[in-house]
């Protein structure tokens, strides 16, 4: 009884749980490099008593956060700051958002429309004229280069070269492969399909996928994120009927559907989310149990870093793509400082965090040309944009390396196929 | 996922222990809910620093005087000399060196201006000796404009009780004035990320200079050194000889030494999971086989032994409710008072009964459930009962120290 009231006595995002110790002040890459922003403690907990009596205390200022969850990782209250923060915006932030955040916000939306014309677009995308047009009348700023477009959708890939063969498998998961897969990098869906395929697991993709919606999120179209949250359970809930698993190969898509969508969103997803997790954590498991084998090409041989994506420590999981990745032989893994890249999806694309987007990220691009390697290795394709355009470093998703390093034939044969 | 030993909690205790088992090339992991009370350090470890209310000069000899409950007691004076030799060399193997000894405290300023027994401190901070003089006769006293976080006044008071000539400047750069934009964020942590390029340092040194007239030292509130050489490079580019004073926390000093031990850890081959908190455990026979945290959920985390590091009230590594002090983790036996009433007492001043409970544990720390020692688990640092880090000044000490008993006890030496 006595447990019972001390434990319900907490608000929905806990910020009477802070013990004012400010240990988060010193972890938020943010206010590292910009004084405008007040930090976790005071945005977060602190503010949050204030506008609770007043929403006149709601501050602008706000806006600058990743919301990378750095700070709740350091906190050891277990405070919600990020979310509390996010909430905030949520609650007080009425402004329509301009045209250049909705552009930025609806990633499938513009994807479908420029993979249409996906040669034009990544030329015109590129062209400095038309970059300093962008940064000027759009505040998108001038030094990003845009994830090129791919021609073909992974999506028709996948009904053209890959749907018949996955029945023939015995045992089966659905894929969420998110925006960038579909768009922008159709090779890590067919990355995944090849290694599950490899290992016994036919790939199925979900009746209807959304994006996942943490750019609507971010950019403060909260209604259209909750509708399409909704739609990506529901499908979900239909695979995990038929008893598959739902994989990801994105770690931000992946947090925001697990967590976001219960705690800012307030879709509930409690029976999804035990179901729905990154295909490294999978993968992981069932070669930790002994139910499948990998086995990898004798001649590959590399030299990677692996930088562990915000979100990816927010959930805890690094561990899972770092230990796969430590099973192939021939590479040798560098493991970087856990540390915020700076990009935060669509926060580093606007012109007035250009500045502090890059500032962030500057103690890891040193660590990255520090490490001399061939490629980064990560979970995030946000991270991908910042660290190949400021280190020029190319980075790939764990995913893609297992893939490449994997010997197809043996692996199949190790798991009697 | 298998480990052969898995530390949960990832403070100076979990860490001293994680670092002496990879060292011994065994394979671990540490789970930690988040950042540790070594974020409050202000640059010195405390063997012991008080008994009976009176200061410690020879920490060894006045060990035999603490009660029997005590840690230490279970380690005694010759082991302790051992381990405390042993845990300066980890903290300089970790790149953090530091003067003292455990046969002679020394004196730090505390960021009240209260003089402090100590064991162990940075390099780089004030550490007088003690009950001898002081080795300089006028100082300056550096002053940060709109920084809240150093009771100047304080400081200068306890300085000038010792005897000392204080002048205060104030200074100001560029860099820390821009920080002052955000008075919430005018902390010791955020001002050395300001003065972490080399310009910024150079502004610093250069004012620091220009107030440094006629006197033998000068010292600083500790806000810099945060992660790079900022610190050296300064004490390079000033006139005299600059030390460091404790500020209030979250202090450079400690959020350092977190830093440099998790990286040293880490660079040993020992897993960090940062961010996760270990939920439960499920028992095979009496002994532990494995342990669930949030993050991992039903992949559990097994292993041969397993160390609680977690920390007293304020880490969560204990807990209250209005009937019951409880260790949250495994519900194991706990050494403190049944009645509420007894816990605390009204004067907050008087030493508090509650900062001596903690988790009972057998002569070589393994813990105990109903009554019965676990085999494979033992517990470390301020999650142990007996000792009251307030009053003794031995929290940092008994961390460090079970931290490294345990590793051996494990590793069977
Ligand atoms: C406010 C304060 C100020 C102090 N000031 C000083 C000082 O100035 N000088 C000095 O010498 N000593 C000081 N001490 C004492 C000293 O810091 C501690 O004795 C020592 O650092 C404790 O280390 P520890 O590893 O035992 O525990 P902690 O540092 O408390 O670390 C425990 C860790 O375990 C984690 N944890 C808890 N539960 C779980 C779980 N279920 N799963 C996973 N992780 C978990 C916590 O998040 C925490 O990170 C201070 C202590 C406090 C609380
Ligand atoms: S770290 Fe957590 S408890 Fe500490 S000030 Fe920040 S929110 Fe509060
Ligand atoms: S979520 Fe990130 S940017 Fe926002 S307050 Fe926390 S640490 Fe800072
Ligand atoms: S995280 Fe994934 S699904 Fe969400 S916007 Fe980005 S690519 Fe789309």
């Amino acid at each position: 009884m006595a447990e019972e009231m001390q434990l319900t006595n907490t608000s929905a995002n806990n910020f009477e749980q802070c013990l004012k110790c400010s240990i988060c002040t010193v972890y938020c890459p943010v206010s590292a490099v910009n004084t405008a922003y007040p930090g976790p403690k005071q945005a977060g907990p602190d503010g949050e008593r204030y506008r609770l009596k007043d929403p006149d205390f709601y501050q602008e200022t706000l806006k600058l956060c990743l919301n990378c969850k750095r700070c709740e990782v350091a906190c050891p209250s277990g405070v919600r700051i990020g979310d509390i923060i996010q909430q905030a915006r949520m609650n007080h932030f009425t402004h329509r958002p301009k045209l250049r955040d909705v552009m930025l916000a609806n990633t499938d939306f513009v994807g479908s429309m420029v993979t249409l014309v996906a040669p034009i677009t990544n030329f015109t995308l590129g062209l400095k004229p038309v970059k300093v047009v962008m940064d000027a009348a759009l505040a998108i700023d001038k030094h990003r280069t845009f994830p090129a477009y791919s021609g073909t959708k992974f999506e028709r890939w996948y009904k053209k070269h890959a749907a018949a063969e996955q029945d023939t498998f015995a045992k089966h998961v659905s894929y969420f492969h998110g925006c960038y897969v579909n768009y922008n990098f159709p090779k890590l869906g067919q990355d995944l399909v090849k290694l599950m395929n490899a290992v016994g697991y036919g790939v199925r993709l979900l009746e209807k996928e959304k994006c996942c919606g943490v750019a609507l999120m971010s950019n403060g179209l909260y209604k259209q994120a909750r509708r399409q949250g909704e739609t990506n359970m529901a499908s979900m809930r239909l695979a995990i009927e038929r008893g598959e698993e739902v994989l990801t190969t994105s770690s931000t898509c992946t947090f925001t559907m697990r967590d976001e969508y219960a705690h800012l969103l307030g879709i509930a997803n409690d029976d999804v989310r035990a179901h729905l997790t990154l295909a490294t954590r999978f993968l992981y498991r069932l070669i930790d149990e002994g139910s499948v084998q990998l086995a990898f090409r004798p001649d590959y041989k590399r030299r990677l870093a692996y930088h562990t994506a915000c979100h990816m420590q927010r959930m805890g999981w690094a561990i899972y793509s770092i230990e796969l990745l430590r099973m192939i032989p021939g590479l040798e893994l560098d493991v970087l400082e856990s540390q915020c890249c700076g990009i935060a999806g669509t926060y580093g694309f606007k012109k007035e965090n250009y500045a502090t987007s890059q500032a962030i990220g500057e103690s890891l691009f040193q660590s990255i040309a520090d490490a001399n390697v061939e490629a980064v290795v990560t979970d995030c394709e946000t991270c991908k944009w910042q660290i190949e355009m400021s280190t020029g470093v190319p980075v790939e998703n764990p995913i893609s390396v297992l893939a490449d390093a994997l010997d197809v034939e043996k692996t199949k044969k190790l798991n009697g196929l | 996922m298998r480990y052969d030993t898995v530390i949960m909690g990832g403070g100076l205790s979990g860490l001293m222990c994680g670092i002496a088992l990879c060292k011994a090339g065994q394979r671990v992991a540490i789970v930690t809910s988040g950042q540790s009370s070594l974020h409050f350090n202000g640059g010195s470890l405390e063997l012991l620093g008080y008994v009976d209310g009176q200061p410690v000069t020879h920490p060894l000899e006045s060990i035999n005087q603490l009660p029997a409950g005590h840690p230490y007691q279970k380690l005694g004076a010759e082991r302790i000399a051992a381990l405390a030799h042993e845990a300066a060399l980890v903290l300089a193997d970790a790149g953090l060196h530091t003067t003292g000894n455990a046969n002679e405290n020394h004196c730090r300023i505390s960021p009240m201006g209260v003089m402090l027994p100590a064991w162990l401190t940075l390099e780089g901070y004030v550490a007088l000796p003690m009950g001898k003089d002081c080795p300089w006769r006028r100082v300056l006293m550096v002053n940060v404009e709109g920084y809240l976080d150093f009771p100047v006044d304080f400081v200068v008071s306890g300085l000038r009780k010792q005897g000392l000539d204080v002048v205060v400047a104030d200074v100001v750069t560029d860099e820390l004035e821009q920080r002052r934009h955000t008075p919430s964020e005018m902390r010791a942590t955020q001002l050395a990320k300001v003065l972490s390029t080399r310009v910024a340092t150079e502004h610093l040194a250069d004012a620091i200079n220009v107030a440094a007239v006629d006197v033998d030292a000068i010292l600083l509130p500790a806000i810099i050194g945060l992660t790079d050489d900022s610190l050296e490079r300064l004490r390079q580019l000033v006139k005299l000889p600059l030390h460091l004073v404790a500020t209030l926390p979250p202090s450079v000093a400690g959020t350092r030494m977190q830093a440099q031990l998790r990286h040293y850890f880490q660079m040993l081959g020992g897993t960090y999971l940062l961010g996760d908190t270990v939920t439960c455990a499920s028992f095979n026979g009496d002994a532990v086989a494995s342990v669930e945290t949030e993050k991992l959920g039903d992949m559990p985390l097994r292993a041969t032994h397993f160390v609680l590091a977690t920390g007293s009230f304020m880490s969560k590594g204990l807990a209250a409710n209005f009937e019951r002090v409880y260790e949250p983790v495994m519900n194991l036996d706990v050494d403190a008072d049944g009645s509420r009433s007894e816990w605390t007492r009204y004067d907050v001043l008087e030493p508090q009964p509650y900062m001596t409970y903690g988790v009972a544990t057998t002569a070589d720390f393994h813990v105990v459930k109903g009554g019965k020692p676990v085999p494979n688990v033992f517990a470390i640092g301020s999650v142990l009962s007996g000792h009251d880090a307030v009053k003794n000044h031995d929290g940092t000490g008994v961390s460090a120290l079970t931290g490294l008993a345990v590793a051996h006890n494990i590793l069977g030496k």
